[in-house]
């Protein structure tokens, strides 16, 4: 398109520096200049899950921790209340130990049995004191609870209703 | 099809015309960026540490008391692991496969005079050296000499039968001496500064039931002291070097049959024949004896914070493992301690560096506020143990005022190289900002400075970014900046040795060291507000757990900031 005559520079033309192309590369130049050189903000991560705040509970206030409508599944051996959460297939609704959920599961971990008639029927009575287990279930109880504190966190400690630390639940 | 070959002849057409224009100016402008890019991609550095471990530099437990935060690690020793606890010594022979013991000052003395080891177990054997600075002179000892004047020390008193020490020196060897030979021979030692006045030193006495005292020769009116210390029995004086020639032996009147006075150095020429120069065998089943030190507060003269043996270790093993593994103390280290070896941070970091086989410098004018430029004279350290108050007088008299515009420049630059992570190289530039304010220090070799604050020293002693920042550039060294409190061995908090991040107003103190665990307490309660007092609980803790009189909050980096 451009015919040669053309494309040899003038010898009398004067050579400037505000063309075209000299302004994009001085621009880029700036660019590139300012990205290098600008302050950059440390790096932050977003802030962890807030910690869960250590509570007492009653066999009632208990009740509603059994993972129904994605609420986490608690469970409580011997006054301790472990957040089972995480075993959420086995702990709760549908899984193998589901009548545990937010209920007291110390007897029915020391008798290896899952049935109903395991649990304190009476939420309003006393603590299952666990009195009549022979030696053999406390070594049950004990070899779940040691389990439980090495997988599981404890998040409250579980009161009988009249307890005077109740008040705090 | 038609419209296709004309974008593309037009493209063409510009692309023509622009280049057109080509002239020099445009070959100048290209080779700067060319240049430019080829620069900084040379110059540029990863950075110290991966950022995101400076994003979140201590973990919260799950779950929390309420009405407190939850409970804060250092990301060496995880939740549901024990904290650490002891020095993990391997004594020879033991079973490879066995964990070790957790130590006591004894085995760092040992470690020491048996010099350097190398991964495998056999070693250069390669000993560290002990320097008292006086002025601009320093003195060298070897750890023989020491050990021989340890046990010396040691067996005289054991056999006058006192139990319990006083020891009111500078810092010297003859300071570190008396803790060892503490150590070795059953003593309680207790570290009493050496400023005080005669009244509160005999008060401080009484309230210790010393048996003995080490001090300074002519510093003490022994009649004064005496009175109302008639369990105190034998007074050994450290006379200084220029005053060996006098007759200390003299005793006053009225003390004359109750107490008994010797010279230090007498001692150990009369003695030293007779108890060798090996370190004393011990059982390690043996607890070590206790060490007490004075903890300054505004209202007394101080009050006694006794150390149990495996708090002190505890705490000496928190603060060594603090660094990670390049930037340890090691053998060729030379430790210049500037802060009184009466304060629990100094004498963790001298007792970590004698465990390291460092060479270790004591200046007889150690204490909390010294003058920086001064002390540092004399020798050339690799690591400086200071307090706050020093370093922070310092960078007010001497690095504010001589900062002109060459050095702002070059500061500028070497900030930089801070924030993106990576401490600036010590090249050209770096002379030519020192050239004011640090010319006559002899730091050439200063790889790193170790910084104490204490919980209730004061707002003005604090830190600020900047000042950091400033010490950083202008010594060429890293910085650690840690927290101490009453009753915890080495430190609470400190500063992670790769974190150059820099915000508005005095630093934060990092995490908590390995040896303890830190709840805020008594805060409002306010999930969103992560603060209230400190309360420290693990090893390195006398009575496992203790509540500082100073206030913090988190940031949300996971570190902790006092609040004013």
């Amino acid at each position: 398109m451009s015919t040669p005559d053309e494309a040899v520079p003038q010898p009398a033309e004067v050579m400037t520096i505000a063309t075209p192309i000299n302004l994009i590369l001085l621009s880029l130049f700036v660019i590139l200049v300012y990205l290098q050189l600008r302050p950059k903000a440390p790096v932050s991560l977003p802030k962890g899950p807030p910690p869960v705040v250590f509570r007492t509970f009653t066999p009632t206030t208990l009740l509603p921790f059994n993972g129904e409508n994605d609420a986490p599944v608690y469970l409580a051996v011997r006054g301790r209340v472990f957040d089972v959460t995480p075993g959420k297939n086995f702990y709760g609704p549908g899984g193998p130990y589901e009548n545990f959920a937010g209920r007291d599961a110390s007897r029915g971990l020391a008798c290896q049995s899952f049935d109903e008639e395991m649990l304190t029927k009476d939420l309003k009575g006393p603590l299952d004191d666990l009195k009549d287990l022979d030696n053999e279930q406390l070594e049950n109880l004990q070899s779940w609870e040691e389990r439980f504190s090495e997988k599981y966190l404890v998040v409250g400690k579980l009161v009988a209703e009249g307890d005077p630390e109740a008040k705090n639940a | 099809m038609d419209s296709n070959p004309s974008i593309v002849a037009k493209l063409d057409a510009f692309a023509a015309e622009l280049l057109a224009d080509w002239n020099i100016y445009t070959t100048l402008i290209a080779g700067g960026i060319v240049a430019f890019l080829v620069f900084s991609f040379v110059t540029s550095k990863d950075s110290d540490i991966h950022p995101f471990l400076l994003a979140r530099q201590s973990t919260a437990f799950p779950v929390r008391q309420p009405g407190e935060t939850a409970q804060y690690r250092s990301l060496e020793t995880p939740h549901g692991f024990p904290l650490r606890s002891g020095l993990n010594v391997k004594d020879p022979g033991a079973p490879r496969w066995t964990s070790g013991r957790k130590g006591d000052l004894r085995d760092i003395w040992k470690a020491a005079v048996r010099g350097a080891v190398g991964e495998d177990g056999k070693g250069s054997g390669k000993q560290g050296k002990i320097y008292t600075v006086l002025g601009r002179k320093a003195i060298e000892h070897s750890l023989e000499q020491v050990t021989q004047e340890i046990n010396v020390i040691g067996s005289r008193l054991q056999s006058s039968k006192v139990n319990t020490v006083a020891v009111c020196l500078t810092d010297s060897v003859e300071l570190l001496a008396s803790i060892f030979a503490g150590a070795f021979y059953g003593l309680k030692t207790i570290i009493i500064p050496h400023n005080l006045d005669a009244d509160s030193l005999s008060s401080l006495l009484k309230e210790s039931g010393a048996e003995a005292l080490i001090a300074e020769a002519g510093a003490l009116d022994l009649s004064l002291v005496a009175k109302g210390n008639d369990q105190l029995s034998q007074v050994i004086w450290v006379a200084k070097l220029g005053s060996r020639h006098m007759d200390w032996n003299d005793v006053p009147e009225d003390v004359k049959g109750t107490l008994e006075v010797r010279v230090w150095h007498e001692l150990v020429e009369e003695k030293k024949d007779l108890t060798g120069l090996d370190v004393p065998s011990w059982d390690p089943s043996t607890p070590a004896p206790s060490l007490t030190t004075v903890w300054p507060s505004k209202s007394s003269a101080g009050e006694f914070i006794e150390y149990q043996s495996e708090n002190l270790i505890a705490g000496i093993a928190g603060i060594m493992f603090s660094l990670p593994r390049p930037q340890r103390l090691n053998p060729n280290d030379l430790v210049l301690s500037i802060d009184s070896l009466s304060r629990s941070y100094p004498l963790c970091q001298v007792m970590a560096a004698l465990y390291s086989n460092a060479s270790v410098a004591l200046n007889s004018v150690a204490g909390e506020s010294v003058d920086f430029a001064l002390a540092t004279v004399g020798l050339s350290p690799t690591v400086i143990i200071a307090s706050s108050r020093t370093m922070s007088e310092y960078h007010s008299k001497f690095m504010k005022p001589h900062s002109g515009f060459v050095s702002l420049f070059s500061r500028w630059i070497q900030v930089r190289s801070l924030d993106s992570g990576y401490m600036p190289s010590h090249g050209l530039l770096n002379q030519v900002a020192n050239v004011g304010p640090t010319a006559e220090l002899s730091l050439d070799k200063l790889r790193l400075l170790c910084i104490s604050h204490r919980v209730n020293a004061g707002r003005e002693a604090q830190l600020d970014y900047e000042q950091l920042a400033d010490l950083r550039i202008l010594t060429g060294a890293r910085v650690v900046y840690a927290l101490t409190g009453p009753g915890v061995a080495g430190a609470v908090f400190q500063t992670n040795i790769f974190d150059y991040r820099r915000f508005q107003g005095s630093s934060h103190f990092g995490a908590p060291l390995s040896s303890v665990e830190v709840v805020l307490t008594g805060g409002s309660g306010d999930e969103a507000k992560q603060e209230g007092q400190i309360t420290v609980s693990g090893p390195s803790v006398i009575s496992r757990k203790t509540t500082l009189e100073g206030r913090a909050r988190i940031r949300d980096d996971n570190t902790f900031e006092l609040l004013p």
